[in-house]
């Protein structure tokens, strides 16, 4: 035992990958599982809001482009199940404890989606702040979750494009696109921001995951790139951010910004946002009503696959 | 109940002459399904043009505790690597 | 806006298109509600290959018109009765069976439309039929595998099944009820019905399903803008931003 932790340790130390064979130490593993089922649940409940404008999209050009974006969303949450499921957790069981509210998700996914130019702000905002958080981990200490980041990344690449093309659309339509695009942008920015997680002081797994190298930047540095790379992109789109406090701070060469409003953070990440129920509940009926489905497949590979049994 | 459901390990060739790579892998119930499956997952931005598909539990490998005698016995011939050989300058294609 | 069309040939291609924009809608609906993820994502696969069907099928036949209207106009500003797609494809995803029944029973018709098309004297149609053709046949070969797990898999698997196939047969009787345009760009038409239903029959047989026996309906034709009752709210869903904004460009 003593031999296989000095290589987990060495692993870590040297910038190397632990693989799903090697030996890890319990809290790692649960640590993984826990961040990796988390992300995994994310890209799923995070098809749904966009899901809702996906019938409506107002051009054949955009049906397309937001088809084929969710469908890579479901993908993401399909690649990172595989790489929990290396940790030795099925999909099944990852989808029980989403199902019993034991496993989160991140609490953006829990607000609604009210117009069009929602699907610009959550393409530019949500996906942007993910990617932020997904370049970062690229670098994770457990390989075939970094692996997972640089297949995701690239796929990554259209998303948050396809959403900042429906905000310039949006910002330069007629008044009342206009309109839409900065009340979108007035919905969304926070939630954005709080999508990096809390403060590094407040945030309860940060440490010990920083040392094990499973996350490499921390909450607080991730948001920030974030905001420094996406004021600048507001103000071509002649948009305000929906915070009177950002200023570019000419000392440090970042933006400063106001305060969040945690208490909502956390309400929402505790269940009361304003869909959790509805995003719950559409992703249980889905399985449950397809339950049949697995059940028929199943009994069909019995009586036919033989000689995979 | 849904016990049919299986890990299958996807492997791409990115096109003919290339070696096929792992990419990861998919849930299906069976063969046909598998090879479908890996289709839609891992080859929708052109990938491949061939697919293997493989149940996960038919895979064996090296146990972790045999690593070192399977591995390192290799380390030391270094006779079976080009650069352990001298060849005077001047002398071509070798 | 007006929307009549001076060519045979766009209102031919326009039954496609309709048929293949309003099938990719059904399916686009399935995004999330998939059995599983895997089939989620194939799904979600055969709707954009259906999009882009219909779009370069607008395509087409806005140059035979002359430009005088764009494929997005024709997507999203035409009513109901002015939409000549099959009745076949705007019914509700009821269940997964229902979803893969109407796949199955579409996809073995469109192959045989598309090979006749192969014969086209439209270049253009020619090209995009060789593209389609592959479509089709990975769409085909997944739904016909369906039917195939659905019907030999579980009691209720089978039963489900049976009840899509026996609520969607009475759609079929129109599709072979072929007029004069039809025949001027489909050269076999018999053999289209023949194949069609001679494929049915095997695979219905192979895996348990009936073809129940359909009596001959008073039922008025998709080639003449006649729907089902489940044609208005998918177009009101599809076409409500253009509609709500019509100033506005997207
Ligand atoms: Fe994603
Ligand atoms: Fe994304
Ligand atoms: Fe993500």
């Amino acid at each position: 035992m003593e031999k296989f932790e000095a290589a987990f340790n060495a692993i870590i130390e040297q910038d190397l990958k632990v693989e799903p064979r090697d030996w890890m130490p319990e809290k790692y593993r649960k640590q993984l599982i826990r961040q990796v089922s988390q992300h995994a649940h994310s890209e799923i409940i995070g098809m749904q809001p966009e899901g809702n404008w996906l019938l409506r999209a107002p051009s054949l050009r955009a049906k397309q482009v937001l088809l084929a974006k969710i469908q890579d969303e479901a993908g993401h949450g399909l690649y990172l199940y595989s790489v929990a499921e290396t940790l030795g957790i099925t999909r099944a069981e990852m989808i029980e404890q989403l199902h019993k509210q034991e496993a989160k998700y991140s609490s953006i996914f829990n607000y609604p989606t009210l117009t069009w130019a929602d699907m610009g702000a959550v393409g530019w905002l949500v996906d942007g702040a993910a990617i932020v958080n997904q370049v970062s981990l690229q670098r994770t200490s457990y390989g075939p979750y970094a692996r997972s980041m640089v297949r995701i990344c690239m796929e990554e690449s259209f998303h948050q494009r396809q959403g900042y093309e429906i905000m310039v659309q949006m910002s330069f339509g007629t008044p009342e696109q206009k309109e839409m695009a900065q009340d979108a942008l007035n919905r969304f920015w926070e939630p954005a921001l709080m999508m990096f997680g809390p403060h590094d002081a407040e945030s309860a797994h940060s440490s010990q995951s920083m040392e094990w190298k499973i996350k490499r930047e921390s909450n607080d540095h991730l948001r920030q790139r974030f905001i420094d790379r996406t004021v600048p992109q507001a103000e071509y789109l002649g948009l305000t951010i929906p915070d009177t406090k950002i200023k570019l701070n000419k000392e440090t060469g970042h933006y400063d910004h106001g305060e969040f409003n945690w208490d909502e953070f956390w309400n929402v990440i505790n269940g009361n946002g304003p869909c959790n129920q509805e995003r719950l509940d559409h992703h249980k009926k889905a399985h449950y009503d397809n339950e049949w489905v697995r059940e028929a497949a199943s009994a069909y590979a019995a009586k036919t696959e033989s000689s995979v049994a | 109940m849904e016990s049919g459901d299986k890990v299958w390990e996807v492997f791409i060739q990115k096109k003919p002459g290339l070696a096929f790579k792992h990419v990861g892998n998919c849930h299906a119930y069976d063969k046909k399904m598998a090879i479908q499956n890996a289709r839609e997952l891992y080859t929708r931005r052109s990938e491949g043009r061939a697919i293997w598909v493989v149940p996960s539990d038919q895979i064996v490998s090296v146990p972790l505790d045999d690593a070192d005698a399977f591995f390192d016995p290799a380390d030391d011939k270094v006779y079976r690597h080009s650069t352990f050989y001298k060849i005077p300058s001047g002398v071509k294609h070798l | 806006m007006n929307f009549t069309f001076e060519s045979n040939e766009s209102k031919f291609l326009l039954r496609i298109a309709d048929t293949s924009l309003i099938l990719a809608q059904r399916l686009a609906e399935m995004c999330s509600k998939g059995p599983f993820l895997e089939e989620d994502i194939a799904l979600s696969n055969t709707s954009l290959d259906l999009f882009g069907r219909a779009e370069e099928l607008y395509k087409i036949i806005c140059r035979i018109e002359n430009d005088k209207f764009e494929p997005d106009e024709l997507v999203y500003k035409r009513n109901e009765r002015q939409f000549y797609n099959l009745k076949l494809v705007e019914q509700p995803n009821e269940d997964f069976a229902w979803v893969i029944v109407r796949q199955f029973l579409h996809d073995v018709y469109a192959k045989e439309v598309f090979t006749e098309l192969l014969k086209s004297e439209n270049s253009e149609v020619v090209g995009l039929s060789q593209k389609v053709l592959k479509e089709i046949k990975y769409s085909h070969l997944h739904a016909k595998d369906w039917i195939e797990r659905l019907g030999l898999g579980t009691e209720e698997s089978n039963s489900r099944t049976q009840s899509a196939v026996n609520h969607i047969l009475k759609y079929i009787e129109e599709i072979f009820n072929f007029d004069d345009i039809d025949k001027t760009y489909l050269s076999n038409t018999a053999e289209i019905e023949s194949k069609w239903n001679a494929e049915i029959n095997a695979v219905f047989a192979a895996y348990n399903i009936t073809r129940i026996e359909v009596p001959p309906l008073s039922m008025r034709d998709y080639r003449d803008g006649f729907h089902s009752e489940y044609m208005g709210p998918l177009l009101s869903v599809m076409q409500y931003l253009p509609r709500a904004y019509p100033d506005a460009k997207w």
